[in-house]
């Protein structure tokens, strides 16, 4: 596949009012992927689709659109669609004119219009709803009719600001299928906004995750879950078990004060690191057959799985999801393959950065 | 709680009925054939058909209404900006100033606007008459028309904006397209408080208004000072039915914008 930037951002820096909110940012938007920006609210992901968008220009650094510098293009010269959180539809038109407000304003032929109004809303499944006004439509509709007043415009990349976040767990669940669908059909690259990790991992292709105005991790949605690069990474992306432990030499990880084979390699010898284990990597056996031995504190019945939270003899916290049951107050065994443990490297700002979940 | 209620509604009866006693009085002796306003001899037209054969007061009335829909539309354009420019300001202290010093000039005392005003013509040489009674009735107007079509600026979300940006639109666009729209409602609002204001206005008109120019107000106050006449009555009846007619028109206007708007109108 032919490897072409549409996007790229080069030390893009965003300040308002002397306040840092992107810091120094770096990265590419390739063709025809879907895309997440990831982080807590304040991360500056929203910054930089407005940046993309053009509502607002960098403070510092170059954003560039097929290789040419668009700081200065106004929004409504760039060839890009934004769908908004609250979605934004103008309550004095209707679906229609709603849908074809964009090409009323580029002045297209009428016919041209219609076509291209009734094609939109076919592809988000509102076909007939053309003359309903926007006060008559459901939440999840309202929904459709944002997304099609985007499409019809034929953009190349389009900007999705949490736009499941007003709906319902069920109606938000089929979105994303409905979302990644269109994606691949329409073949154009989506930029997805969420603090949703659950969501960011089920429809991305890549995922950048977001604090404090900084690109943490970028990648697959695999890569990030199994490999976050640090402490933040990890905690915000699903749950995990993480402890300070030291790095003894390659191969070989010290911590809860016992000292266990690994697959992690490439670290000083001796240099203090972060250690995560997941939930569900963590298997009940009996005390002497486990590599750790905790006592159970509480057990929570979560339908899929039991979730467990014991602590070990140094009172560290051990988060266990597991199909199988426990007492609460037993002394049990936790099992792991080496694989499963993850090590990380302490990063400068980690000590603030891990506990802003 | 019951009692309370009775006696609620009994005391809102009593206060209507102070207000509206006085223009009840009125009408009524403007059918009186006596000509006082005490003994009710018999019913009459008489004063009626001598208003309606009045062309001094005819050319009045003329006169009123063109100051006050002139007034109204200019004021309705003017208010609109200006809200526009208020919604615009970024610093909060500036938009605060700005709109402190918009509502001073609406709980300000009538007769120290109409003093300064003709300090104001005098001093920059304007003749008083309709010049000048229109500027007088477009500057008060100004202010209640940007107090009536603020909110509705303010109650718009801004990503509306944002997204017709988005969608193409250029400066232009987004104030006819979006902004303009959305605030229809208010511009009507604005309009018709401001042709209300400017009809029954007395005060300011009187200190501005010259030889040979009168409105409404102005012309009953000063007939009511030669002597008693009861075609001011009946003068005074008829403009009160135009109030009624205006007022029923305003809220069949507001009712179809709320249907219009749907959810958001009827929230109000």
């Amino acid at each position: 596949m032919e490897k072409e930037a549409i996007i790229r951002f080069e030390r893009v820096t965003k300040e308002y009012d002397g306040l840092v909110v992107l810091d120094d940012v770096s990265f590419e938007i390739e063709r025809g992927k879907f895309y997440t920006l990831l982080g807590p609210s304040g991360c500056g992901k929203t910054t930089i689709l407005r940046l993309i968008a053009g509502f607002t220009e960098p403070t510092k650094g170059t954003i560039y659109f097929h290789g040419k510098p668009v700081n200065h293009v106004p929004a409504n010269k760039r060839q890009v669609n934004t769908v908004f959180q609250d979605y934004a539809l103008f309550p004095h038109l209707n679906v229609f004119e709603n849908v074809a407000f964009g090409l009323r304003v580029k002045k297209k032929k009428r016919l041209e219009i219609e076509e291209k109004v009734k094609q939109a809303l076919r592809f988000v499944n509102l076909e007939g709803y053309e003359n309903r006004s926007i006060q008559e439509m459901s939440g999840g509709q309202r929904q459709r009719v944002a997304i099609a007043r985007a499409i019809v415009n034929e953009p190349e990349v389009l900007l999705l600001d949490e736009p499941l976040s007003a709906l319902d767990l069920k109606l938000r669940t089929e979105m994303q299928y409905e979302l990644r669908e269109l994606q691949r059909r329409l073949g154009i690259t989506f930029i997805f906004v969420t603090h949703d990790q659950e969501e960011a991992l089920a429809m991305s292709d890549q995922i950048f995750v977001l604090n404090k105005g900084k690109i943490q991790q970028s990648g697959t949605p695999k890569e990030i879950y199994d490999e976050p690069v640090n402490r933040f990474v990890a905690d915000f992306i699903g749950e995990s078990n993480i402890l300070r432990g030291t790095m003894i030499e390659d191969y070989l990880v010290e911590f809860a004060g016992k000292r266990f084979t690994c697959v992690d390699k490439g670290f000083r010898p001796n240099e203090p690191v972060d250690v995560v284990i997941r939930p569900e990597d963590l298997e009940i056996t009996t005390r002497d057959q486990g590599k750790l031995q905790v006592r159970v504190d509480s057990q929570l019945f979560r339908g899929v799985h039991y979730e467990l939270c014991c602590y070990d003899e140094d009172g560290n916290e051990w988060l266990v999801h597991s199909t199988k049951k426990a007492e609460v107050g037993e002394e049990i065994g936790l099992y792991f393959d080496p694989e499963d443990i993850h090590v990380m490297r302490i990063s400068e700002d980690d000590g603030e950065g891990s506990d802003e979940k | 709680m019951r009692g309370n209620k009775k006696w609620a509604n009994a005391y809102l009866v009593f206060v209507f009925l102070i207000l509206y006693t006085p223009i009840i009085y009125l009408i009524y002796y403007s059918f009186n054939s006596g000509g006082t306003m005490h003994d009710f001899e018999g019913f009459t037209l008489e004063w009626y058909k001598e208003v309606i054969g009045d062309t001094r007061l005819w050319i009045i009335v003329l006169n009123t209404l063109t100051i006050a829909l002139l007034a109204a539309a200019i004021s309705t354009i003017l208010g609109v900006m200006g809200a526009l420019a208020i919604y615009y300001v970024k610093k909060r202290q500036m938009k605060q100033l700005l709109l402190t010093l918009n509502n001073v000039l609406i709980v300000s005392p009538d007769v120290i606007i109409g003093a300064s005003f003709l300090i104001l013509f005098t001093i920059i040489g304007i003749q008083l008459g309709f010049t000048s009674v229109l500027l007088s009735h477009i500057a008060f107007s100004v202010p209640i028309v940007v107090l009536m079509v603020l909110p509705k600026l303010q109650e718009m979300s801004p990503t509306l904006i944002d997204a017709a940006r988005d969608l193409g639109a250029n400066q232009w666009d987004v104030l006819t397209k979006v902004i303009l729209p959305f605030i229809t409602p208010g511009i009507f609002a604005g309009f018709f408080m401001a042709l209300t204001y400017s009809l029954d206005d007395f005060a300011v008109t009187f200190f501005v208004t010259g030889n040979g120019f009168s409105t409404l107000s102005v012309e009953i106050y000063s007939r009511a000072r030669q002597g008693i006449s009861l075609s001011i009555n009946a003068l005074s009846t008829l403009l009160f039915l135009f109030t009624v007619v205006l007022v029923i028109g305003y809220y069949f206007i507001s009712q179809k914008s709320s249907t219009l708007y749907g959810m958001r109108g009827r929230r109000k």
